[in-house]
């Protein structure tokens, strides 16, 4: 039984043309999205590890190997079910940086497009067994359906058209698979679903081929096991011994080719989008191994007991031409097609990237024309990669056709990818690591393995030569390609870690080992940028990506952020610059992308400290992987968090450029502005009026400020306490912190206070006034009286002038007290005008002696009459009557107490000495305090001397305090008080400008 | 660094046990099927331990 050419073609057509279709369902949306993101199509993609080797070749290891050729499903299922280890990590990296190759993961870590150069010429070269492979088994089954027996026993025969045919079709739907999706689009939904289709198809049809080729050759599974029974070569194979070089070479190259080959590792990180697809992965391609290499052994004895004559490798299609059924041998084809097909495609995918990526962009052997849609001209140059990788593989097929079983060809590509697992462990295990190392090792390596492995497979006339060096060198030995492949790796890791451990590392490469490393909890550096908003990244972009390009990437990079355009934060730009830095790496490959972000957007210079916003959220996310100490640790920063945050003062930490790093819910509360809206942002960009407050007090030298009011929009009145670290800290590149205080209750309930105290001391001049009123009133009425019977004129006026020196005497007294009564009353508002110091002692001197029943004193008014000084008067008048009412009740009867002043420059002292008793020194630090005072019970509020210091600081003056007056003096008290001086000129503008006022209001 | 102690336990155990494991499977009196049996037993207690993850982290 045979198949005609034409019917092979034509299957491999339409088995192409369906799965085509498959995948532009896919892509154009008409798989319902539940199906094509489901994890068990990401683990079914994953099955194109399973190309056409294990489908043929390893018929050919169990039949000659036994239960050895199950480590070459169990290398990969350990990978998996170890996922921790390798694959997880490695696929934080690869989605958080958009890396899709081992290229781009080693360029990252090295920073170096040299690594990534080098690490695609090696991979390129490492590959092409592979790629032959699966043209070889293709090709060499087309023959096996067509009956050309003769071609594959006589090996150089067997290149002909049809393995060139092969490659034609394979690469017009490579292009179709690889290219279509836009590169903006973080998964190629088409190809994934396209290649789990092939993973379904291959294990349907190799499970359909074990149950026909059961039946058909032993009549069932019992037969089988009758015949396993009795058949002694059978037996003896299946307890050939599952240890030795052979395994362990196996499990070694597998194991590795699960990370390192690069259409797995396309398959695996590139085209993932959930973390918990890989977890479904850990135990989901075990399962799928399981499935798929059970026929394996089935398939094989049938083959044994039907003694068909085809190479081992073919066993599978042997079976069904020899039972002449062609459903299995169609089965048994297009599960090998499917197989070869789906690696062809997503290798030579991945290849043409890194190619594209590392040498194409970085050597700029091609320009971009930057006037012209980049991604159109990427997915051409793809296009033009794909098909010269393909023919690549083709030419190798040819050198190497009718020499090399498929097992052959496997281990050879496997062993060369073998070499790259140095630096993947390096990379995720040993930060110490440095590019100088890697590419010396991987030169090592390779060397031993091209010389050992390849060069004996290309050149046949060498074949005796590495024949000789091998038996030299490792001894003669059933399995010779172990020894070379232990030996490449054992190179490699030996110079790796020596070259890595003599030169020095760059600190690039230490930032890339940071974040590379195992350990989650890199220190993100938080850097300043150059521009501040999202249309200069766009502008600085152009120059490098053209204009629409750059605005395409930046919109792109908002949305996956979430972030609005009109972004300005600090904190989120970075984010922004770093994103678009991965997207770019995704497109142009991690060294050119770095490069170009490094050039457009720069970060400013001398800025680099712990972005503890970015260190918060990776912990608050990392959390649940804490345990022991971590997890202490963890708990211990939230508390410490909790109390910060818990505060009943606002607390503010800024950066040294000004950004916020910190802002706790008393901040909130006090200033209405959310935490989320504010951290990250710079401290300017806050909502007015706090932008200014907070701006100008942190600009300013002075660590505190004292009772500043603050109104915002509505109008509404806050006054708060501010207070910051020292300069000195903020200067040495220390986070500055900044604490507020809302102090609004405590100013009104001290304004009200004041209003108190004032009544209080109007209540306690009542009865002086009373008497100093009816005084004149009394003699006002005295000549009144007379008034009545006096006639004469003269008389008359001289009583009437009289009467209103009487009058103006009254109203003195009257407009005396009414001015004091509106002290304060004014909600706080200062009036600074300039105050004459001498009229405003007169004033309250003249306020204290309407108290009649007060001790008498003399008050000495030793003042300038020309000093004038800036002050609210009503105020100063408050603050006078207190510290001259407090002097008074201090001296003994008679006593003497003098108010003088002395100019500074700027600014006017203000001395009220008493010959009073003297404060104690223990007192003195307390008099200020509201609510203390020495006085008796009832006398005193101990509110005075408090206003009197808060009234001063209002007004920008000081306030201090000596006793005894002079060192060697018993007694006596000063008080002296600090304004800032004005002039008579400043008095004059003040006057017309309130007469301006005046004549402007209505 | 940071590695799941429970998973250097499994090396561990695979590294010792391996020896033990392989002349078991590769002993000509038993079923051909027995690897299969004991990849099934990993196949399980690895959806085991991935069962109780968490979000997409990423």
């Amino acid at each position: 039984m045979s198949f005609s050419l034409l019917q092979i073609l034509g299957c491999i057509v339409l088995y192409l043309t369906v799965l085509f279709t498959v995948a532009l369902v896919a892509e154009r949306g008409w798989l319902p999205r539940r199906i094509a993101r489901h994890p068990a199509v990401y683990v079914l993609s994953l099955g194109v590890w399973a190309g056409a080797y294990a489908i043929y070749g390893v018929s050919e290891l169990a039949i000659l190997h036994g239960y050895n050729f199950l480590l070459y499903y169990l290398g990969v299922v350990l990978m998996f079910v170890l996922g921790t280890l390798f694959l997880q990590p490695l696929l934080r990296i690869s989605r958080v940086y958009q890396l899709s190759s081992v290229a781009d993961l080693l360029t990252f870590r090295f920073r170096s497009d040299g690594v990534g150069a080098a690490i695609t010429v090696a991979m390129c070269i490492t590959v092409l067994p592979l790629l032959a492979l699966q043209i070889q088994a293709v090709a060499d089954s087309i023959h096996v359906l067509a009956g050309d027996r003769e071609y594959l026993l006589s090996g150089p025969a067997r290149h002909d058209g049809l393995a060139f045919l092969f490659c034609f079709i394979i690469t017009i739907f490579a292009l179709l698979f690889g290219t279509r999706s836009h590169p903006q689009h973080p998964r190629n939904e088409g190809l994934v679903v396209a290649i789990a289709f092939e993973s379904l198809v291959k294990l349907i049809c190799l499970l359909g081929v074990m149950v026909g080729a059961v039946y058909g050759a032993f009549g069932g599974f019992e037969g089988m096991n009758a015949w396993l029974a009795e058949s002694k070569a059978a037996r003896d194979v299946l307890e050939t011994p599952v240890r030795g070089e052979l395994a362990r070479g196996l499990l070694l190259v597998f194991f590795t080719g699960a990370v390192a080959m690069p259409h797995i590792f396309h398959m695996a990180f590139a085209e993932n989008t959930d973390s918990r697809h890989l977890r479904a992965a850990t135990w989901g391609m075990p399962l799928y191994l399981l499935l798929l290499s059970i026929p394996v052994l089935p398939t094989a004895w049938a083959a044994m007991k039907m003694e068909q004559p085809f190479p081992l490798d073919y066993s599978v299609l042997g079976v069904g031409l020899s039972l002449q059924n062609s459903s299995l041998s169609v089965a048994a084809f297009v599960a090998g097609l499917s197989a070869a097909s789906a690696t062809i495609i997503v290798t030579t995918l991945a290849l043409a990237n890194m190619i594209l990526k590392h040498l194409v962009l970085p050597r700029q052997i091609l320009s971009i024309d930057r006037n012209q849609s980049i991604y159109r001209q990427l997915a051409w140059l793809r296009r033009a990669l794909i098909t010269a990788l393909i023919l690549g593989g083709y030419l190798f097929f040819r050198i190497v056709s009718g020499h090399q079983s498929l097992t052959h060809l496997a281990l050879v590509a496997f062993a060369g990818t073998l070499q790259f697992l140095p630096g993947i462990v390096a990379t995720l295990y040993w930060p110490s690591a440095n590019r100088s190392g890697l590419l010396c090792g991987l030169a090592a390596g390779l060397g031993v393995w091209f010389v050992m492995l390849l060069l004996p497979m290309v050149m046949v006339s060498e074949a005796a030569f590495a024949t000789q060096l091998q038996q030299q060198w490792f001894g003669a030995s059933e399995h010779p390609w172990v020894g070379p492949t232990t030996a490449s790796l054992a190179l490699n890791c030996v110079v790796f870690v020596l070259v890595s451990l003599v030169t020095r590392t760059s600190e690039d490469e230490q930032v890339a080992a940071e974040i590379c490393s195992m350990d989650d909890l890199s220190r993100p550096v938080r850097h300043s940028l150059v521009f501040g908003s999202c249309d200069e990244f766009i502008q600085a972009l152009s120059t490098s990506l053209g204009e629409t390009t750059a605005r395409n990437e930046v919109q792109r990079a908002l949305r996956e952020l979430q972030f609005d355009a009109d972004e300005t934060r600090p904190y989120a730009l970075r984010r922004l610059r770093a994103r678009i830095e991965a997207n770019l790496s995704g497109l142009l490959g991690p060294a050119v992308a770095h490069d170009i972000i490094n050039r457009s957007i720069p970060l400013a210079a001398n800025t680099g400290t712990e972005d503890i916003n970015l260190i918060e959220r990776n912990l608050e996310r990392a959390q649940v992987h804490f345990t022991g100490l971590a997890a202490d640790l963890d708990n211990l920063r939230r508390h410490y968090r909790q109390i910060l945050n818990n505060l009943p003062v606002g607390v503010c930490s800024l950066g040294a450029d000004g950004e916020i790093l910190l802002w706790n819910r008393n901040m909130e509360l006090t200033t209405g502005i959310a935490a989320h809206d504010v951290l990250g942002s710079h401290l300017d960009s806050l909502a007015t009026p706090w932008g200014e407050v907070i701006g100008n007090f942190s600009r300013d030298p002075a660590e505190t400020a004292l009772r500043r009011e603050v109104t915002d929009d509505t109008g509404a009145s806050r006054w708060i306490s501010l207070h910051k670290t020292p300069e000195g800290l903020a200067e040495s590149g220390e986070d500055r912190v900044l604490l507020m205080e809302d102090i609004t209750d405590a100013q009104r309930m001290e304004q009200d206070l004041l209003h108190n105290e004032r009544l209080a001391s109007i209540g306690r001049l009542a009865a002086g006034v009373a008497h100093e009123v009816g005084n004149p009133i009394t003699g006002i009425a005295c000549l009144a009286q007379n008034l009545e019977y006096e006639d004469d004129l003269g008389e008359i006026r001289h009583t009437a002038t009289d009467i209103l020196k009487q009058t103006d005497r009254v109203t003195r007294i009257v407009e005396s007290l009414v001015n004091f009564s509106h002290v304060g009353s004014s909600s706080g508002d200062l009036n600074l005008t300039p105050c004459n110091v001498a009229d405003c002692v007169d004033e309250a001197t003249s306020l204290l002696a309407l108290d009649s029943s007060a001790r008498p004193v003399r008050f000495l008014n030793d003042c300038d009459r020309e000093t004038l000084v800036l002050a609210d008067s009503q105020r100063l008048l408050q603050v006078f009557l207190n510290l001259l009412g407090n002097a008074r009740d201090a001296s003994e009867d008679h006593g003497d107490i003098r108010i003088s002043e002395n100019r500074m420059p700027g600014a006017v002292q203000i001395h009220f000495d008493d010959q009073g008793s003297g404060i104690p020194p223990a007192v003195q630090s307390r008099v200020f305090e509201p609510f203390y005072t020495t006085k008796d019970p009832g006398e005193g509020t101990g509110l005075g001397l408090a206003l009197v210091y808060s009234i001063i600081e209002d007004m920008g003056g000081a306030i201090s305090l000596t006793s005894p007056t002079l060192p060697n003096q018993a007694g006596g008290t000063r008080f002296t008080l600090q304004l800032p001086e004005t002039s008579y000129e400043a008095l004059l503008d003040s006057q017309s400008a309130a007469a301006e006022n005046a004549r402007l209001e209505p | 660094m940071y590695i799941n102690r429970a998973l250097v336990l499994l090396i561990g155990l695979a590294i010792i046990f391996f020896p033990t494991i392989a002349e078991w499977i590769t002993n000509g009196d038993t079923t051909w099927y027995r690897p299969y049996q004991l990849w099934l037993l990993v196949v399980i207690a690895a959806y085991w331990n991935q069962r109780t993850r968490y979000p997409d982290e990423l």
